[in-house]
């Protein structure tokens, strides 16, 4: 207790969580009974392929869920408060003062004609309640501590560069000193070396401020420097989730396996990424079994019939039946 | 190998065509719009059938702007001719004069657009200069200063490809002034469409400008032709029935335009005879609302993000 | 900076050139239409068929117009700088009345017209169309997108007459026909309240023409606006619905109907052609419908220059002012 901004305390509890989404009468689970933990402080990837349901997690988090999606299981607390996701107006006081959000493609997150420093100040004034003259104060605050001179604060959008943008972006989410920001893809249109430096500014606001962050994306290579922990999705489900340094070294589920092996290395010769073979699955007719079983080179006949809960193992959580106790006749592989 | 590609690709576009189909008659406003259309239509085809010949002041059957009966379903007007039968007859002149103007509008915007588009350089400068013009300027107030100008060359009598002179003109005149905004749209269209790999290929096989115009790019302008010529469509309603209303179109065969100008003249509005000044202003109004809502359900069946172009 | 500067200075050139070609087709359109109607230019130019002149005037007359010469260039230069001294010639109908008199006399009655029915028109259809785009698939949406999509389709003048049918035929409210009521000019207050009432039919009928229009394309930039990537970081921010339409979706959805009001500004003397006829409006529409029934063809003609004119400025305000709202393009 005597230093609050160090607390590791449990921020963050999801437990179960689904989300359906409706589509001309038709409904599609987004994520099914995802469940993990978040300790103040703490950095965690979620990664996948789109449709993975990475951002839908995300989302709903932020309660930023679109109109036509719905959590029907599960439920997420918030420092051991339930949150109302479903509810769009009870949710509001969480947003942006406990969860922020860093989206993806700041020219177009960003309104197009308001000057920088009126859109990072206006979370100050309408949430925190501070005067307008104070709110300009605290943007320029937060325009230096992202690195950007508080006087280009007078500038529009557009006349910033892409990395600038997420920088500002990156100072708006912090306006109300939330104890979570989600990055979501948060340099994907970004250079390699501008890439670079959004990466460290997030690493380094994260231990100078205690964020807890979720990071989500497509790309394991962005993973690496930035987080402590790591989960792997797939339709809808986490697959695996383990520090960052064990899911690297000897990933557990052939999915991850294959994920690590798709980013190019210039040291061995690859240089393009290698796309997984085959189809992500159709979230409306789920395949039978595990999701990931007709493009798995170690399915076996269980796989088909069988989902794999996620399960402990020694050293974080995979759900794959290669890691379960199984009988011969479940064990016959599939593809020869 | 070749015999395979083809076959499957007229598959592909009989599927194509059937979703197309599917989603386009799935759309609210294009189910209304074209049972309203086809009952216009079955109107304009056979009037004689339907009401009997077109009535004139010799011939006619009724009282002067007696309202609606059992005799006369839409009342008479002010020389006692049956509102049914003028309205009737009126639909086959207002949609000929209509779907007339909308083709010549096609066929001039269609080919100003796409020679701009294909051959770029001083063409496109100067034709989009003329283009320019006419988007600016409202195709009805060039027709307002036109028309009365030609009729006065050519003389009112006679008749010309069966039209009364006026209308004649008004039809070629209302097409030569609405193409402008499909000119810009086929140009951009074939902007885009001109560096794609299928007609670089027709390029090297040594087709002609002609014929890779005519063979590769127009075809792929067709549902941007489609969903503007139904909105043309519904322009040129409104620009006849405003310019007959001026007095401008010919009382030997009247639109809906000219009825509504003659119950003007008629004092029908003073003299409360809703019915003479109604029917004709409803049947203009729905036709130009089906094109509008036909118009608008291509144009989002047409969706640019959901086209496939090979 | 010095690449912006030439930038804006290029694109004011541009509007300018094509405002420029544009007027100039227009003035050249009257040109020519005016030398292919049949009969001797000079009568034509004294008046007219219906007027009768002798040999001496004529002779005068195609002196003084330099009609022996040839059309091209001779003529037509003249013909350019009378026009541009704003000399545009006689009336027929009106005897001896010069054309830009004449204009000048009925364009405050149009002027009123159009201009209050704009303000009604904008105030009333933007927001009905703002709140259908922002509440897109609601029951507000459905029944105002439906009913702006049949007043678009539907030709004002006989929206007009079915005024007149109802309101003042019918019930007896409101004069459907004239500018003022014959020999009733008493004070100056009634004679303006009488005024009033006689606007009433004809603006609702320019209005509601109008309406349908700025629902339209109001409705399509806000239901633009509302799927925009800021709208998600507003809400993301915690911003109430109507903090999120004030602060974020109504700014930017009006630029592009900022654009439609500039260039309807144009259609100011146009736009009512139809309606005043109706109503027997003393303006410009009015007189057109006069000088197309007399075969009043400079009259006819002076409307068509004023309408261009009025048409290409508009369209050049909107060139030169796009994007004074909009920083992305100000610069």
């Amino acid at each position: 207790m005597t230093e609050p901004s160090r607390s590791t305390a449990l921020l963050l509890n999801v437990d179960g969580l689904s989300v359906d989404y409706k589509l001309k009468g038709l409904s599609s689970r987004a994520i099914d009974g995802v469940s993990f933990a978040l300790r103040a402080g703490e950095a965690v990837a979620l990664v996948g392929e789109s449709g993975s349901g990475k951002t839908t997690t995300a989302m709903a988090i932020a309660g930023l869920l679109s109109p036509n999606a719905r959590v029907s299981e599960g439920e997420v607390r918030y420092r051991g408060e339930r949150l109302p996701i479903n509810d769009d107006v009870a949710m509001r006081p969480h947003r942006w003062s406990e969860t922020s959000v860093v989206f993806q493609g700041a020219m177009n997150a960003l309104n197009p004609v308001h000057r920088i420093t009126k859109q990072i100040a206006e979370p100050c004034i309408l949430r925190l309640g501070l005067s307008r003259s104070e709110a300009t104060v605290r943007a320029r605050e937060l325009l230096e501590l992202v690195g950007i001179p508080a006087d280009r604060g007078a500038a529009y959008p557009h006349e910033l560069s892409g990395g600038m943008r997420q920088r500002v972006m990156i100072a708006m989410a912090l306006a109300c000193r939330p104890s979570i920001v989600i990055g979501d893809e948060p340099t994907t249109a970004l250079d390699v070396i501008t890439q670079a430096q959004i990466l460290k500014l997030f690493g380094d606001l994260r231990s100078k401020l205690n964020l807890a962050l979720i990071l989500i994306t497509h790309d394991l290579s962005v993973v690496a420097e930035t987080c402590d922990r790591v989960m792997i999705m797939y339709a809808g489900r986490i697959v695996e989730d383990g520090t960052v340094a064990d899911v690297f070294a000897q990933p557990k589920h052939p999915y991850t396996q294959l994920l690590i092996e798709s980013i190019p290395n210039p040291a061995n010769g690859k240089r393009m990424i290698r796309p997984i073979p085959g189809d992500p699955p159709n979230l409306v007719n789920r395949p039978s079994g595990c999701a990931f079983h007709s493009r798995c080179p170690s399915a076996m006949t269980v796989c088909a019939t069988e989902v794999p809960s996620l399960d402990e193992v020694r050293r974080g959580r995979v759900a794959c039946h290669l890691h379960r106790p199984l009988t011969q006749e479940d064990k016959v592989a599939i593809h020869a | 190998m070749s015999e395979n590609t083809v076959q499957y690709s007229k598959r592909s576009r009989e599927r194509a065509i059937k979703d197309f189909l599917r989603q386009f008659l799935g759309h609210g406003g294009a189910q209304l719009g074209i049972v309203c259309l086809i009952f216009f239509f079955v109107l304009a085809a056979v009037p004689n059938i339907l009401v009997g010949p077109l009535q004139t002041a010799i011939n006619a059957t009724g009282d002067f702007l007696a309202p609606p009966s059992s005799q006369h379903l839409l009342g008479t007007d002010e020389v006692g001719r049956d509102v049914l039968n003028l309205v009737v007859h009126g639909a086959r002149i207002s949609l000929t004069i209509a779907l007339l103007a909308t083709v010549i509008s096609l066929i001039v915007g269609t080919t100003v657009g796409m020679t701009s588009g294909y051959f770029g350089g001083w063409v496109d400068v100067w034709l989009m200069r003329i283009t320019d013009f006419f988007f600016v300027m409202p195709s009805f107030v060039l027709a307002l200063v036109i028309t009365p100008v030609v009729l006065e060359v050519m003389g009112r009598g006679g008749d010309i490809l069966g039209f009364r002179p006026s209308l004649f003109v008004i039809i070629v005149v209302i097409g030569m002034t609405s193409w402008a905004f499909v000119a810009r749209i086929v140009r951009s269209q074939t902007l885009s469409l001109k560096e794609r790999t299928f007609v670089d290929r027709a390029r090297v096989v040594g087709s002609s400008d002609f014929s890779i115009m005519v063979q590769h790019i127009l075809p792929n302008l067709v549902p941007q032709i489609a969903a503007n010529g139904a909105l043309v469509v519904s322009g040129a309603i409104y620009i006849e029935t405003s310019l007959s209303f001026l007095g401008l179109g010919d009382p030997l065969q009247p639109s809906w335009g000219t009825l509504l100008s003659l119950a003007q003249r008629a004092g029908a509005a003073s003299a409360g005879a809703w019915w003479y000044l109604g029917a004709p202003g409803l049947c203009a109004l729905t036709v130009a609302l089906s094109f509008v809502l036909i118009g608008n359900a291509l144009d989002d069946t047409f969706n640019p993000r959901r086209r496939v172009i090979p | 900076m010095a690449a912006n500067g030439g930038r804006t200075t290029r694109h004011i050139g541009h509007a300018l050139l094509r405002a420029a070609v544009t007027l100039s087709m227009v003035v050249i359109l009257n040109f020519i239409l005016f030398r292919v109607i049949p009969g001797d230019p000079a009568k034509l130019l004294l008046g007219g068929a219906r007027v009768s002149v002798t040999a001496e005037q004529l002779e005068a007359q195609r002196k003084s117009w330099g009609l022996e010469r040839p059309l091209v260039p001779d003529q037509l230069v003249d013909y350019v700088s009378a026009t541009l001294h704003g000399d545009l010639g006689y009336s027929f109908k009106f005897r001896g009345r010069r054309v830009a008199g004449l204009l000048l006399e009925r364009l405050p009655a149009t002027i009123a017209l159009v201009g209050i029915a704009q303000l009604i028109a904008i105030v009333v259809g933007v927001t009905l169309g703002m709140y259908a785009g922002w509440r897109r698939g609601g029951v507000v949406d459905h029944i105002t997108t439906g009913a702006s999509l049949a007043l678009y389709s539907t030709p004002s003048f006989w929206v007009g007459m079915l005024l007149v049918v109802i309101f003042s035929t019918a019930l007896g409210w409101l004069p459907g026909y004239g500018g003022y009521s014959p020999g009733a000019l008493k004070g100056s207050l009634d004679l303006l309240l009488d005024y009033l009432r006689h606007l009433v039919l004809p603006v609702s009928a320019v209005a509601l023409g109008l309406i349908g229009q700025y629902v339209v394309v109001s409705r399509a930039a806000m239901s633009d606006v509302v799927a925009e990537d800021y709208m998600v970081t507003a809400r993301a921010k915690g911003l109430t619905d109507l903090q999120m339409l004030m602060r974020h979706a109504f700014r930017n959805a009006m630029l592009p109907v900022m654009t439609l009001v500039t260039l309807n500004l144009g259609y100011v003397v146009a736009g009512a052609i139809t309606v005043e006829s109706v109503f027997a409006w003393p303006g410009i529409g009015n007189l057109t419908v006069e000088a197309l029934n007399a075969r009043d063809y400079p009259v006819l003609q002076g409307i068509f220059l004023l309408l261009g004119v009025s048409i290409v400025v508009a369209n050049l305000v909107a060139d030169l002012t796009y994007g004074l709202l909009d920083p992305r393009v100000r610069q």
